[in-house]
């Protein structure tokens, strides 16, 4: 049975185990940032194994990009994600999300993340999108 | 203010600035130095000080910074003149806080409110106060007075929750006041309670709240979509449905940009209206947008029977995992309504399936199932119907993973024959899987899933279950080509296969390779005539072997298989571990077995009752129950394991994570195997390997706190407990900050949901638990040196806090937040282990719900665990008091503080295990003499022997002592030493090595050394310390000197028989760790090499990994296929249960050391 919801912090208590890491069967994200860098972040987005392969995850980040469109006015959605997360990356790439830069060392300084982006409605000319030519180091993020 | 005009707290902020860098870069003592150099300047400013505070409480000096924290208080109190900042207030918050002492940072942002009576960002700082200190009403005056000054929206909607966080406090109140029970205060706030709003100021409160919303969206409207969704919570609080009808249907309505989000608010208002053909049309609308909306769904069916039970709430005490469906009233309604709510019902769902757009989509297939099901439980006629449905929904779904969890609601409904054929139909159907390969995959894996759901396994063979649990392995091996391409991190497909084999293989265990009743019986009559703790004695002999011989008679002389295994010498000091094993030489060898039986049972020690009793106990099974099956699903379960089929279990999923390492239900499989293994350190490791951390410890750390409590690896337990109770502490102490985060970030409906939150922790039983373990943990290790112990007591208050906690407990609802649903099936909660039988005759995996009955019993375990401190405090005080100054005193004994309280604690302590005290004295003398079996004592074996330890120490310095137990001292010594030394021996000597008995009594062993043991050593170091001549002591009178004699002698007996069974302990764990590794791994893997029995599926795995197909399988799989070594996780065992042993003979021995010394000493008295 499927129902997508708000989170609630009972929620915290019903897991699922992402990869070896025990994790939450849903999308948490925020909104974040200025001027034209205000947007909606993903922090994390999993699924029960039980549950994979239905495009569920889909289902969540279209939901996060209509709230962070429609509501909170965003510009653009970004997430980060471990450089060696293939499957994730490519997943993000299907749902019209590219690699904006990558951030050295950004994963407990040993492993690079790229941060992924998806322009909304209100940039319109898409600039959250256009990729950084060179990478950067975790102190640089803004 | 002052920090805008660049000052901080009145200082030039860039004198302050560098004393914030040391702080935020942990350089304390330069930070120190320069709020010196600060201070020197401004030796009257309270924010210097503030300053000061905070890095000495972040040195580690709390008594300091109190002191200066406080003297910042007097200087902004006295000095009128002084500036009243927000920063130096603040400041001086975070110091408060982190000191406990919030009531004094609130009283010093009420003093500067007062001062300064109209200043926002001061008032704000007061309101955060309040809402650290949860006080409801104050928050809601500052928050009112905030919004007269400013007239802000968020001031208003922070005056309005406080006031919904008030009424739910005066009801929780009024509800503990009239029912003393949380649970049902809990329930009682659910927000259509009306008639409990009413005589409490509820109701007054609400229309307060609704008052002031009115006016302000009058005067101003609204702009936040969470103050309208507030504002809908007040009304629907005073069902004024109609009300919050029209507000949305109206301008504000517009707030919720998202439509199925309005469309819900609409349903659910329209329903509690009663209105509920509208409310149905609205979630008709919602699922025609969100088709996958299953909650919806619910809702609608709920509308169409006009039912409210799907629009329950939630209360701190749900659980966490809910059923998979809704509970439905339909008995008010007639057949008519029903039929015509039940096609209407159908004609949607069948237009949701026609419309549905992707293949994924189950909501609407679900739908139908739920149609059924709700016409079975009406009619109870057509349940073909519903089997019907179900093989649709598995032709459309069965290749997903979730589809057993899909359907286990709709098959619950079913009588069992009805859901055996629909696994037969299914069966039938597996002829015809997909074309596609993994879509065939996910089927096979459903097809099987559904026979373990369903309890099919249960009536198997085991010729059976190996069958099964062979094809799974083959079907694992076939398709593992599929994941050829697969990046690691991904799960691969079958890989639940492996589960389920392990599970079929748990189960495996319960069967033995004869396949005959007799062997049950025959093993569970050996085992209660021989690992009792008391061996038979001579004289019923005959009888024991009477009973046996009528047994092999009553199977009518069938052949018995014989084993090609060789007749050991069979010592029963070899113990339990061998009982597998020693009855199957029984039953190749009667007439040998007998002799050698006679021949042990003669070197046994005397017990004619427990002999009798067990006597009778098997002629008991052996006379009603002779049915091999039912003996199987009854008590003899989990007694007749093969310990083949267990390592079997073991290398499947290590072999799974060879080939993936991130599977984490292997891992949670594999813990809890190892821990049943007694190899903890490696089930700890696979716990580790779960990277367990912050909430996640609350939900998760079942797996391994219960086996690490009973363990002697205390430096890990510590570690467990210690992350733990930090994480748990640390929110209580930070979760108003988040509360007031969600105030500020205008996120209004979570702050009630936070403090909610809060409450469910606070009420959580493994935090408590754990808040009674740690220090126990602390005391045992510092039970072999009597100063250190104090020292520990001392800084546990001599245990006082905790009697409070014993005393509160009994009215304290708990909550219960573990996923249980991650556990595997054979250990459903942290009490039911069918690995430990007994097992008890249910026909599918258990998932029970034992809430109430695990609440009962984690009561009474802090309720008696809590006392123990206390107990033990008391008891060294009891001892060291003895014969100090008693000149004075006439020879009776000193303190009789003392020895009251230690008898009231007592007496509390006899009546938690069912006794008065009188009686449960009787109790322990009674099992010590040999006149009562040690069966009395049930499963509190360690709280009868703790008892008996802190009786004896109350008995050292008591006046009526001598009543219970003849002459005084030497009596109750004389108690607790027999009953240690009888217990732990008899263990020790039905315990066989660990390699070849796993569990076993090594738990109960280490908890009898850990526990009542080592207390019972601290008594004798305190009468040790006693005993001994100090210098600066009067001289003693004739009397005296005789009772000193007398105790040195009982504490030397005492000394001299810890010691001895210490000894034995350590000998036991020495010989084990010492015996050959190589030796026990060969014993582990040729386990799985005999013929018959074990290593089927072991044989299937490795034929894979000794050839793979690098072309079909891809480099990854197949390298981690040739670094597979089934040896080294023999080895890695082998190794996982020397350290438990070693640990367990280090503490021995420091024990027994510790008992030397008192040797020496106590010879010079």
């Amino acid at each position: 049975m499927t129902t997508i919801r708000r989170f609630c912090c009972n929620d915290l208590l019903r897991f699922c185990f992402r990869q070896s890491r025990p994790f939450n069967r849903n999308l948490m994200g925020k909104v974040e940032g200025q001027g034209e860098s205000w947007h909606g972040h993903v922090i994390a987005v999993t699924i029960a194994p039980e549950y994979r392969r239905q495009q569920l995850a889909k289902k969540l980040m279209n939901l996060l990009e209509e709230i962070s469109d429609k509501i909170d006015k965003a510009y653009f959605v970004d997430i980060f994600v471990r450089a060696s997360n293939t499957p994730a990356i490519k997943m993000y790439e299907k749902l019209g999300y590219v690699i904006y830069r990558r951030v050295l060392r950004y994963y407990s300084g040993e492993e690079d993340g790229l941060d992924m982006r998806k322009a909304l409605s209100r940039d319109v000319e898409k600039k959250s999108m256009i990729p950084l030519k060179r990478p950067i180091r975790p102190d640089e993020l803004e | 203010m002052a920090s805008k005009l660049g000052l901080a707290g009145g200082i030039p902020e860039r004198r302050v600035r560098p004393i914030w860098d040391a702080i935020d870069s942990r350089q304390f003592k330069n930070a120190l130095k320069l709020t010196t150099t600060l201070l020197s300047k401004h030796p009257h400013s309270p924010y210097a000080l503030a300053l000061k505070a905070l890095i000495l409480e972040r040195m580690g000096k709390p008594d300091e910074a109190l002191s200066v924290c406080l003297n910042a208080k007097e200087l902004l109190y006295k000095n009128e003149s002084l500036l009243m900042d927000d920063l130096t207030l603040s400041t001086l918050q975070i110091v408060f806080q982190r000191l406990d002492h919030l009531e004094l940072a609130t009283s010093c942002y009420e003093h500067a409110c007062g001062k300064f009576p109209n200043n926002l960002e001061l008032m704000m700082g007061l309101f955060n106060c309040y809402v650290r200190e949860y006080s409801f009403v104050k928050q809601q005056q500052t928050a009112i007075k905030m919004y007269k000054l400013v007239g802000e929206e968020r001031f208003l909607l922070w005056a309005v929750c406080s006031i919904q966080l008030q009424i739910r406090s005066n009801l929780l109140m009024v509800a503990l006041a009239q029912q003393s029970d949380l649970v049902s205060g809990l329930k009682m706030l659910q927000p259509f309670c009306k008639e409990v709003l009413c005589g409490n100021g509820g109701e007054k409160l609400l229309l307060l709240a609704e008052g002031l919303l009115k006016k302000h969206v009058a005067s101003h409207g609204l702009h936040e979509p969470e103050a309208l969704i507030v504002y809908f919570s007040i009304l629907e609080q005073q069902a004024k449905y109609g009300d919050a009808l029209d507000i949305l249907g109206g301008k504000l309505g517009s707030l919720l940009m998202i439509e199925v989000d309005k469309l819900r608010i609409q349903g659910k208002l329209l329903a509690r209206a009663g209105d509920y053909a509208a409310a149905a049309n609205v979630y008709q609308k919602i699922l025609e947008l969100c088709g996958d909306d299953w909650e919806a769904f619910l809702h609608y069916l709920g509308c169409l029977f006009e039912d409210e039970s799907s629009w329950a709430c939630e209360t701190i005490n749900t659980p966490i995992n809910p059923p998979r469906y809704v509970e439905c009233k339909l008995t008010h309604l007639t057949d008519e309504v029903f039929d015509s709510c039940m096609e209407n019902a159908s004609a949607f769902v069948q237009k949701l399936q026609a419309e549905a757009s992707n293949d994924s989509l189950r909501n609407p297939y679900l739908a139908h199932l739920e149609i059924e099901r709700r016409k079975c439980l009406f009619r109870k006629n057509n349940d073909d119907n519903l089997v019907e449905a179900l093989l649709q929904y598995y032709s459309r779904f069965g290749h997903l993973a979730c589809f057993t969890s899909d359907v286990e609601a709709f098959l619950q409904v079913l009588p069992p024959e009805k859901k055996m054929e629909f696994l037969d139909k299914l069966m039938k159907n597996s002829n015809s899987l997909s074309v596609v390969p993994t879509r065939a995959l996910g089927q096979s894996i459903t097809l099987l899933k559904t026979e373990e759901l369903i309890g099919n396994m249960f009536n198997l063979s085991v010729a059976e279950l190996e069958g099964s649990a062979v094809q799974m392995a083959e079907l694992y091996c076939k398709n593992l080509p599929l994941s050829k391409d697969l990046d690691p991190q991904e799960s691969m497909h079958g890989e639940e296969l492996l589960s389920i084999v392990c599970n079929v293989l748990v189960q495996a265990v319960n069967c033995s390779s004869f396949g005959c009743g007799l062997w049950f019986i025959v093993t569970y009559l050996v085992h209660v005539l021989v690992v009792h703790p008391y061996f038979p004695p001579k004289k019923n002999l005959k009888t024991i072997v009477l009973a046996v011989l009528l047994l092999c008679l009553k199977t009518d002389g069938k052949r018995i298989e014989e084993t090609d295994e060789p007749m050991p010498m069979w010592d029963l000091s070899y113990g339990v571990a061998s009982f597998p094993l020693a009855c199957k030489w029984f039953l190749a060898f009667q007439g040998c077995f007998l002799v050698h039986f006679q021949h042990s049972c003669l070197k046994l020690k005397q017990s004619s009752c427990s002999a009798w009793k067990s006597v009778n106990l098997a002629k008991l099974s052996f006379g009603t129950s002779f049915d091999s099956k039912s003996l199987i699903i009854t008590g003899l379960f989990w007694r007749t394991r093969d310990l083949g089929y267990f390592i079997e279990a073991i290398m499947v999923l290590e072999f799974g994570l060879t080939i993936r390492r991130y599977t984490f239900q292997y891992k949670i499989l594999l813990l809890h195997l190892y821990s049943y293994f007694g190899a903890l350190p490696l089930a700890y490791e696979r716990y580790k390997s779960l990277d367990v951390k912050n909430i996640l410890m609350e939900a998760v750390s079942h797996h391994i706190l219960p086996q690490m409590l009973a363990s002697p690896l205390w430096a890990d337990l510590s570690n467990l407990l210690k992350d733990y109770l930090k994480f748990m502490d640390d929110h209580f102490r930070e979760s108003a900050d988040l509360t007031f985060l969600a105030y500020r970030h205008r996120n209004y409906s979570k702050v009630i949901e936070f403090v909610q939150f809060k409450e469910r922790l606070q009420h959580s039983n493994q935090y408590l638990v754990a808040r009674v373990e740690a220090p126990i943990l602390q005391l045992k290790q510092g039970a072999d040196n009597i100063e250190e112990e104090g020292s520990i007591l001392e800084s546990l208050k001599c245990g006082a806090d905790f009697i409070e906690l014993s005393n509160e407990i009994g009215s304290k609802s708990l909550t219960f937040n573990e996923d249980f649903q991650s556990r595997p099936w054979w250990t459903p909660t942290t009490e039911k282990n069918y690995l430990l039988g007994p097992f008890e005759g249910i026909s599918y995996c258990p998932k029970e719900n034992l809430t109430k009955e695990r609440e009962e019993n984690v009561r009474g375990f802090i309720e008696r665990k809590s006392l123990l401190p206390r107990m033990i405090y008391l008891s060294i005080q009891s001892a060291s008091v003895l014969y100090k100054d008693n000149s004075e005193i006439n020879d009776s004994l000193a303190d009789p503080k003392i020895s009251t309280e230690l008898k009231a604690l007592l007496d509390r302590y006899a009546k938690m295990l069912g006794f008065s005290l009188n009686d449960a004295i009787d109790v322990v003398v009674g099992v010590s003499r040999g006149l009562k079996p040690y069966e009395v004592f049930g499963s509190d074996v360690i709280d009868w022997l703790n008892f008996a330890v802190f009786f004896n120490a109350w008995s050292l310095n008591s006046h009526d002592s001598g009543q219970q137990g003849g002459e005084r001292t030497p009596g109750s010594w004389h108690v607790v030493n027999s009953l240690l030394e009888n217990y732990i021996l008899g263990k020790l000597r039905a315990m066989g090595p660990l390699i070849q008995s796993p569990q076993g009594d090594l738990p109960i062993l280490v908890k009898l050394v850990t526990e009542p043991l080592a207390w019972h050593g601290l008594v004798i170091q305190a009468c040790v310390r006693t005993c001994l001549p100090s210098g600066k002591k009067k001289k003693k009178s004739g009397s005296t000197d005789q009772s000193i004699s007398l105790l040195s002698n009982a504490v030397r007996d005492a000394i001299q028989s810890l010691c001895s069974v210490l000894e034995e302990v350590a000998k036991w764990s020495q010989d084990q760790i010492k015996s050959p590794e190589d030796n026990k791994i060969d014993l582990l893997v040729s386990s799985l090499k005999r013929n018959g029995g074990a290593g089927k599926v072991f044989n299937i795995l490795e034929t894979l990994a000794s050839s793979p197909n690098e072309t079909e399988l891809g480099d990854r799989i197949s390298q981690a296929l040739r670094s597979w070594s089934p040896v080294d996780v023999g080895r890695k065992i082998v190794t996982g249960q020397c350290r438990v042993l070693s640990e367990f003979w280090r503490i021995c021995e420091s024990k027994i050391k510790s008992l030397k010394t008192l040797k020496q000493q106590i010879a010079q008295v």
